[in-house]
C-alpha cells in the first residue's frame, strides 16, 4: 500500500474539528442579529465582517461547516450503509435478488442527481432533515456498484474458490475473503460521496431549498450575499473560500485515498544518458549483423539505481538463430528492449555499445533509430492479442509498418497475409485483431515483421502464449522465412526445448549476465556453466530420468552477491567463486563461460 | 483393484451464452466424458487450450454442476450428495491452482489461510493448530516461521508450495492439480513436480493432473487422457500412449511438442489450422477437420472410445 | 430497452407523489406547518384527478404522455409541454457552449500533459484542474458575475435576449454560464484524457507501434489518442447528463431562462405537474445520452460491435 495523502486528511481533520467543537469555541450565537451594524467590515470583535443582519460572519461560517459537514457525512453515511449492504447482497446472492437490486439502481441512475434531489424536495418540502435522506438516495447507487462489482471481482478470484475448495460456507467467505477485499473501494466511494454531498447540500441552500435560514450554512449564505455583493463583496468573498477550499481539501483525501487503495505502478520517466567518448575496445566486429558490447540496463528505483542487465557482449552473424535463454528475471527481454530503443521509461542504458550493420544504436537520435526500426530491424513481442491495436484492422496495422518507411504498393498486405499463411488473405485483412485466434495474430505480427525485408528480427518469447500444435505452425514459419532470406534471428525464451529446435547458437543468460555461450548442440551436449547443466537438468526428457530442480532462488538485482551470481545455488562452489566475480571467458573457439571451474 | 475413488459417468457440461433471451448456442466444453481414477493412482489430463480438461477437473469436484452423467467420488454422486455430506466430501477432494498469486488471499498470512481448512473442518483442536500448520509447511519443503509472512513475501514456487500445503490440511485422498507449474520457470517447475511426486507417493494420494506439457505429464503420472474439444480423444497407459500413440490427434500432439533431444524427435506432423468453435463443433468426429487421415465416414458419426486398458475414439484403426 | 427504461422513470415519477405518506393534495398545499383549507384541498384533488382510482389515473397519465401531453400548470394553467418546449433549446446551448468548451481545452491540455509528465506544464495544469473541480459551479457563477459584471462592467450581470433579436448580445450573455459550466467540465475532460493518454502509452500495442518505426506524432494520434478517446467521450457524456439537472444553479446565477430554472420556480411553487414533466423531460434526455454513449462506443471500439 503506498503512502496515505496525509495534508489532505491533516486539512480534511481542521475543517471537521472546528466544526465540532463550533458551541465550546466562544464564537456567540450564529443567528444573534445586530442590525446597527449591518454590513460593517472586519473588526477586533467581528474578525470577518458582519452581515446584512449584522451577524457575526466568522461565527456563521464555524456553524455553517458544522451543518454542511454533518449533513454530508450523515448522508454518505446512510448511503453507504444501505448501498453497500445492497450491492453485497446481489452481489453474493445472485439470481433474483441481483436483478431486482441492480435494475432498482439502474432506475435511480436515471435521474440526474440534483433532478432527483429537487423532486423529492418539492415533495417532502425544504430542511436539513429532508436533505439528509434526499442526499443517501442520490448516492446510494454508487455505493451499491461500487460493492457489487467488488464482489463480483473477489468471486471470481482463485483464492475465493479455494475457501470453497475447503468447504467453506457462504457466511464465512463472505466476512473473510470479500468484504475486506471491497473495503478499499467502498471507502474511497465514501469519501467521494462525502465531498459531492457538501457540494449538493451547499447548492440546494443556494436555492433556498436546503437548511431553511436563518440556520446558518454556506450555501445559504453566498446565496444572501449576492444581493450586496456591490457593496460588500468580501461577505460574498469568505463563504465561497471556506466551501472552495473544503471541497479542495475533501478531493485531494479522495485522490489520496483512491490512489492508496488501488496502486497503479509508479512509473518514473528517465532519459537516456548519452555517452560522451568511445573507448577503442568498443568497435564492432567486421562481419556480425548484430553486435553487442558490454550492454548495461539500469534502472532507477526509489532505493537507488538497479543494473538488471549487465555487460552483454554477443555477436550475431548473417543468416544465423540465436537463442538468447533464461528465466524470469534474467533481463533477456530487456536486452532486446535495449537495442531497439524500446526500453520502459525508467530502465536507461548505462553502458555499452550495440552495433547493427555498423550504427551504434545506443547512441543514435531516436528519429534516425526510428529509421531503422521496422525496416531494418523488425520485432515479434510474445502477446499477440495485445500487441496489436484493437481499433484498427489488421491489413491497416500491416500497411502503416510499411508506409513508415516506403511507398506501398497496392495489395501488398493481402500478399504479406498470404505470405504467413493466413487463410482467404483478402477478407481477413479487413478483420479486426479480435476476430482472429492467437495463432493468426502471432502470423499477423510475422507479417509486419517481415514487411520490409528486416536484416534482424528479434523475437520475445513469440510462442509462448500459444499452444503445441500452434507453436509448432509459427516455429516452422520462422525457419522457412530464414531459408528464404538470410534473415538472422535473435530468438528470446525460457523453453530449452524450442531452442534445441530453432537455434544454431544459444547465450544463456543468469540474473542480468551472459554464463554461457556457444554453438547450440555444443552447449547442450557438454555445458561448461553449472546454471547451464542444471537448467538442462530441469527440463523434464520424455524417457529420461525425472526432471531436477535448481535449489533456492535467483538473487534480485538489488541483492547480488559479490562473488559469481549463481554460487550461492551452485553444487560446485569452492571459497574462491564466492570471493570474486568471475569474467567471461573464452575456453574454446566460439565458447565462452563465466565460471572459474568450467574445466573441474 | 477394487472400486475406483474418482468417477466420472459420461460427464457432460455446457456454458449457456449471455444474451437476454439466451440466444447463442452453448459452449459445448466438456462432452460424455468418462474416466476412474483409482486410489493412489495418477492420471494426466491433456490438451490444448479450450479442450476443457479444467473443466472436467471442476466437475469432479463438484464445484460445478454437470449438465447431464455423473461425477461420483468414492460411490457417491455429488449432485446427489446431501449439504452434509459434500462437506464431508469436500474433506477428502482437494484442488491446486494453476496461478500461484491469484489463488492465495493478498490480505491474510499463509498460515491463517492453511488453518482455514483445519477450521472450517475442525480437524484439529484450536491449541494444537500451529502446530499442525508449522508440520504442513515443512512437509511442503517451507519452514514452520513462514506462517506468520503474507503471499507477496514468498515467491512463485514457495506460493505454490504454500497452495499445495493448504490442499494437504484436510487429509485429502484425491489431488486436483490444475497446470500447476505452468506460472513457473523451469528450474522451479522441477522442484515443485518432485514435490507433488514425493507427496503422491508418501501419502498414497490419487491425482488428477490438468497440465499441457506432455513430458511432464510422462513423468509423473500412470495413465494419461488426451482431450481435444471437449472430448477424450485417447486414454492409456502413459508408457504405451507416448510410444505408440493411435490416435492421430495424440500423434500431433506428441510430434508438436519440442524437444531437448534429437532423438526422442519424432516427424513433425503438421497440423492445419485451429480448433474451430467449442460453442459450434464439427459433427462426427470433431477432430475431422484438421485430421490428415480423415475420411467421409468421419463426418457420419462420433467415434466411441474402445478398447480395454489402452483406450481410442477413432475409426482408422488402418493407420501407422 | 431504452424505451423499458423510459417507461420505468415515467412510472416511478407517477408513483412518487402516491409513495409520500399522507394525503399528497395536503402535502402540496401545505406550507410552514399551517393546515391548509379543506375546500382548496378537495379542488386540488379533483384537479390532480388524485380522487379517482390508482389504476384509472395511471392510465389516463400513460395515455396523455403518449400525446406528448404533459398536463397544465397550477399556477396559470397553461400546458407544461409548451412551456419545456419553449425553455429546453436554452438549456442545451448552455450545455453545448459548455461541452465545446471543455472538450477545445481539456482535450488537447489533458494530451500535452501526459507526453510531458512532470513537467512544469503538467503540475500547473493539473492544479489549475484540480482547483477548478473544487470550486462549485454557483461560487464560480457568482464570483464571475461580482468580477466582470458588477466590478468591469465588460457585461451585463445577466439575462437573456433571443438569438433572433439580438444575434451578438445573445451570444455574449450565453458566454457567461456557458464558460461557468464548461470550467469544471473542461478539468473533468482534462484530467480522464491525461490519465487515459498515460494508461494507453504503456500498452503493448504502442510499442509495436514504435518497433515498426512509425513517427510519434502518428503514433499519438492513430493509436494513442484515439483509444483514449473512448473512456473521455463516456465520462464527457455522464457528466453532461448530470448537468442537464445542474444547470439549475447557473441558470438562476445568470438569470437564464432555461428549463432549470423553471424547475427552481416550480419546486417554490410547489407546482407538481410541472416538476413531474421537467423531471421526465430530462430522465429522457438522460436516457437517450447514455444510448447515444453506447452506440458511440460501438463507433470507436470495434470490439463492442456486434
Amino acid at each position: 500500500m503506498k503512502r496515505l495523502p496525509w495534508p489532505a486528511f491533516a486539512g480534511v481533520g481542521v475543517i471537521a474539528l472546528l466544526a465540532l467543537a463550533a458551541p465550546v469555541l466562544g464564537l456567540g450565537n450564529p443567528v444573534t442579529m445586530d442590525v446597527a451594524h449591518r454590513l460593517a467590515g472586519p473588526s477586533a470583535a467581528h474578525w470577518l465582517g458582519q452581515d446584512e443582519f449584522g451577524r457575526d460572519v466568522l461565527t456563521r461560517l464555524v456553524w455553517g461547516a458544522r451543518v454542511s459537514l454533518s449533513v454530508a457525512f450523515a448522508a454518505s453515511a446512510l448511503a453507504c450503509v444501505i448501498g453497500t449492504a445492497l450491492g453485497v447482497l446481489g452481489g453474493f446472492l445472485r439470481g433474483i435478488v441481483e436483478m431486482l437490486t441492480l435494475r432498482s439502481i439502474d432506475v435511480l441512475l436515471c435521474f440526474p442527481p440534483l433532478l432527483l434531489a429537487l423532486l423529492v424536495v418539492t415533495l417532502a418540502g425544504p430542511g436539513a432533515t429532508t436533505l439528509i435522506p434526499v442526499l443517501a438516495l442520490v448516492y446510494l447507487p454508487g455505493f451499491t456498484r461500487v460493492a457489487y462489482a467488488g464482489v463480483l471481482t473477489a468471486r471470481s478470484q482463485d483464492y475465493v474458490e479455494a475457501m470453497r475448495v475447503l468447504g467453506a460456507g457462504k457466511g464465512r467467505i463472505m466476512l473473510r475473503t470479500i468484504l475486506p477485499n471491497i473495503g478499499g473501494p467502498v471507502l474511497v466511494q465514501f469519501s467521494l460521496a462525502a465531498a459531492s454531498a457538501v457540494v449538493l447540500e451547499s447548492g440546494l441552500s443556494f436555492l433556498g431549498l436546503g437548511v431553511v435560514p436563518p440556520a446558518p450554512s454556506w450555501g445559504l449564505m453566498i446565496g444572501a450575499a449576492r444581493a450586496t455583493m456591490v457593496q460588500a463583496p468580501l461577505l460574498l468573498l469568505w463563504p465561497c473560500l471556506a466551501l472552495t477550499l473544503t471541497i479542495l481539501a475533501m478531493n485531494a483525501l479522495c485522490d489520496g485515498l483512491r490512489d492508496a487503495v488501488d496502486p497503479h505502478p509508479a512509473y518514473r520517466t528517465g532519459r537516456r544518458r548519452m555517452l560522451d567518448l568511445l573507448a577503442p575496445g568498443l568497435l564492432p566486429q567486421e562481419r556480425a549483423v548484430l553486435d553487442l558490447r558490454g550492454l548495461t540496463v539500469a534502472i532507477d528505483t526509489p532505493a537507488g539505481p538497479i543494473q538488471p542487465v549487465r555487460d552483454v557482449s554477443l555477436q550475431l552473424f548473417p543468416g544465423e538463430t540465436l537463442a538468447l535463454v533464461g528465466e524470469s528475471g534474467s533481463g533477456k527481454s530487456l536486452t532486446s528492449l535495449a537495442v531497439t530503443g524500446l526500453l520502459p521509461g525508467a530502465a536507461r542504458v548505462a553502458a555499452g555499445a550495440a552495433w547493427l550493420d555498423g550504427t551504434d544504436l545506443v547512441r543514435l537520435p531516436e528519429e534516425k533509430l526510428r529509421l531503422l526500426r521496422g525496416r531494418t530491424m523488425a520485432m515479434i513481442f510474445q502477446d499477440p492479442s495485445s500487441s496489436l491495436n484493437p481499433v484498427h484492422r489488421v491489413g491497416h496495422q500491416i500497411a502503416e509498418a510499411i508506409q513508415a518507411h516506403r511507398r506501398m504498393a497496392p495489395g501488398e498486405p493481402v500478399e504479406l497475409l498470404r505470405r504467413v499463411g493466413i487463410p482467404d488473405p483478402e477478407r481477413r485483412v479487413r478483420a479486426f485483431p479480435h476476430e482472429l485466434s492467437g495463432g493468426m495474430r502471432q502470423r499477423v505480427m510475422i507479417a509486419i515483421a517481415i514487411a520490409n525485408g528486416p536484416r534482424l528480427l528479434i523475437a520475445d518469447e513469440p510462442t509462448t502464449a500459444l499452444d503445441v500444435t500452434i507453436q509448432a505452425q509459427v516455429l516452422d514459419l520462422l525457419a522457412e522465412f530464414k531459408r528464404q532470406s538470410r534473415l538472422s534471428l535473435l530468438f528470446i525464451t525460457h523453453s530449452l526445448p524450442v531452442v534445441a529446435e530453432i537455434a544454431d547458437r544459444v547465450a544463456v543468460m543468469y540474473a542480468g549476465e551472459i554464463v554461457e555461450q556457444g554453438p547450440m548442440a555444443e552447449v547442450f551436449a557438454r555445458p561448461l556453466h553449472p546454471y547451464t547443466a542444471a537448467l538442462l537438468r530441469s527440463a523434464p526428457v520424455e524417457d529420461g530420468p525425472p526432471p531436477e530442480g535448481i535449489p533456492g532462488v535467483v538473487p534480485p538485482p538489488h541483492a547480488l552477491p559479490p562473488g559469481c551470481t549463481f554460487a550461492p545455488r551452485c553444487p560446485k562452489r569452492v571459497p574462491a567463486c564466492e570471493a570474486a566475480h568471475p569474467a567471461l571467458v573464452q575456453v574454446a573457439p566460439g565458447r565462452q563461460t563465466r565460471c572459474i571451474r568450467w574445466d573441474a | 483393484m477394487n472400486a475406483p475413488l474418482v468417477r466420472a459417468d459420461s460427464l457432460t457440461r455446457h456454458f449457456g451464452t449471455a444474451g437476454l433471451f439466451g440466444r447463442g448456442r452453448p459452449v459445448q466444453a466438456v462432452t460424455e466424458v468418462s474416466l476412474s481414477i483409482a486410489r493412489g493412482e495418477a492420471v494426466g489430463l491433456v490438451g490444448e487450450s479450450g479442450s476443457g480438461k479444467s473443466t472436467v477437473g471442476r466437475l469432479l469436484l463438484g464445484l460445478l454442476p454437470a449438465t447431464s452423467g455423473r461425477a461420483l467420488f468414492d460411490g457417491t454422486d455429488l449432485a446427489q450428495a446431501k449439504p452434509a455430506e459434500l462437506r464431508a466430501l469436500r474433506r477428502r477432494m482437494q484442488l491446486v491452482f494453476q496461478d500461484p498469486y491469484g489463488s492465495l488471499d493478498p490480505r491474510r498470512t499463509v498460515g491463517a489461510q492453511i488453518a482455514d481448512a483445519l477450521v472450517i473442518h475442525g480437524i484439529v483442536p484450536p491449541p494444537a493448530r500451529a502446530a499442525r500448520v508449522a508440520a504442513l509447511l515443512e512437509q511442503v519443503g517451507l519452514a514452520p516461521e513462514h506462517a506468520q509472512r503474507y503471499p507477496h513475501e514468498f515467491s512463485g514456487g514457495q506460493r505454490q508450495r504454500v497452495g499445495i500445503a493448504r490442499a494437504l490440511a484436510t487429509g485429502p485422498d484425491f489431488l486436483v492439480a490444475d497446470e500447476p507449474v505452468s506460472a513457473l520457470d523451469v528450474s522451479v517447475q522441477a522442484q515443485v513436480l518432485a514435490l507433488l511426486a514425493d507427496l503422491r507417493t508418501r501419502l498414497g494420494l490419487a491425482m488428477l493432473f490438468i497440465s499441457h506439457d506432455l513430458p511432464v505429464v510422462r513423468h509423473l503420472c500412470d495413465r494419461v487422457a488426451v482431450m481435444y474439444l471437449g472430448r477424450v480423444m485417447e486414454e492409456g497407459p502413459v508408457a504405451q500412449v507416448f510410444a505408440s500413440p493411435r490416435h492421430p490427434y495424440t500423434r500431433a500432439l506428441l510430434s508438436a511438442a519440442p524437444s531437448l533431444h534429437a532423438r526422442h524427435r519424432r516427424t513433425r506432423i503438421l497440423l492445419q489450422g485451429e480448433p474451430p468453435s467449442p460453442a459450434d463443433p464439427p459433427s462426427g468426429c470433431v477432430f475431422r477437420t484438421r485430421c490428415p487421415y480423415a475420411l467421409p465416414a468421419c463426418a457420419e458419426q462420433i467415434p466411441a472410445l474402445q478398447g480395454t486398458e489402452h483406450r481410442v475414439a477413432c475409426i482408422r484403426d488402418d493407420i501407422d | 430497452m431504452s424505451i423499458v427504461l423510459v417507461w420505468v422513470v415515467a412510472t416511478v415519477v407517477f408513483m412518487a407523489i402516491h409513495l409520500v405518506p399522507g394525503d399528497p393534495a395536503e402535502l402540496l398545499l401545505s406550507q410552514g406547518g399551517a393546515a391548509p383549507d379543506p375546500g382548496v384541498v378537495a379542488d386540488l384533488r379533483t384537479q390532480l384527478g388524485l380522487d379517482r382510482p390508482l389504476l384509472a389515473q395511471y392510465a389516463d397519465y400513460m395515455l396523455r404522455l403518449l400525446h406528448g401531453d404533459l398536463g397544465q400548470s397550477m399556477q396559470d394553467d397553461s400546458p407544461v409541454t409548451a412551456e419545456i418546449v419553449r425553455r429546453l433549446p436554452r438549456t442545451l446551448e448552455l450545455l453545448l457552449v459548455a461541452a465545446l468548451f471543455s472538450v477545445a481545452v481539456g482535450l488537447p491540455a489533458g494530451t500535452a500533459a501526459a507526453m510531458r509528465r512532470g513537467s512544469a506544464f503538467d503540475r500547473i495544469s493539473s492544479a489549475t484542474a484540480g482547483l477548478a473541480l473544487a470550486v462549485p459551479v454557483f461560487v464560480l457563477g457568482t464570483l464571475m458575475v461580482m468580477l466582470f459584471a458588477q466590478m468591469l462592467r465588460w457585461v451585463p450581470a445577466g439575462g437573456y435576449v433571443a438569438f433572433a433579436r439580438d444575434p451578438l448580445q445573445h451570444l455574449l450573455l450565453l458566454s457567461m454560464p456557458g464558460l461557468t459550466i464548461g470550467v469544471g467540465l473542461a478539468a473533468v475532460v482534462f484530467r480522464m484524457t491525461r490519465a487515459a493518454v498515460l494508461d494507453v502509452m504503456l500498452r503493448d500495442y504502442v510499442r509495436t507501434a514504435r518497433a515498426k518505426g512509425v513517427a510519434q506524432r502518428r503514433i499519438l494520434l492513430r493509436h494513442v489518442v484515439r483509444t483514449a478517446l473512448m473512456p473521455v467521450v463516456t465520462v464527457l457524456a455522464l457528466h453532461l447528463g448530470t448537468l442537464l439537472g445542474g444547470t439549475v444553479l447557473v441558470e438562476y446565477v445568470f438569470n437564464w431562462p432555461g428549463l432549470s430554472g423553471l424547475l427552481v420556480s416550480a419546486v417554490n411553487a410547489r407546482d407538481y405537474p410541472e416538476v413531474v414533466g421537467i423531471v421526465l423531460v430530462i430522465s429522457v434526455l438522460f436516457v437517450a445520452l447514455n444510448l447515444a454513449v453506447d452506440i458511440l462506443y460501438g463507433v470507436l471500439d470495434p470490439r463492442v460491435r456486434r
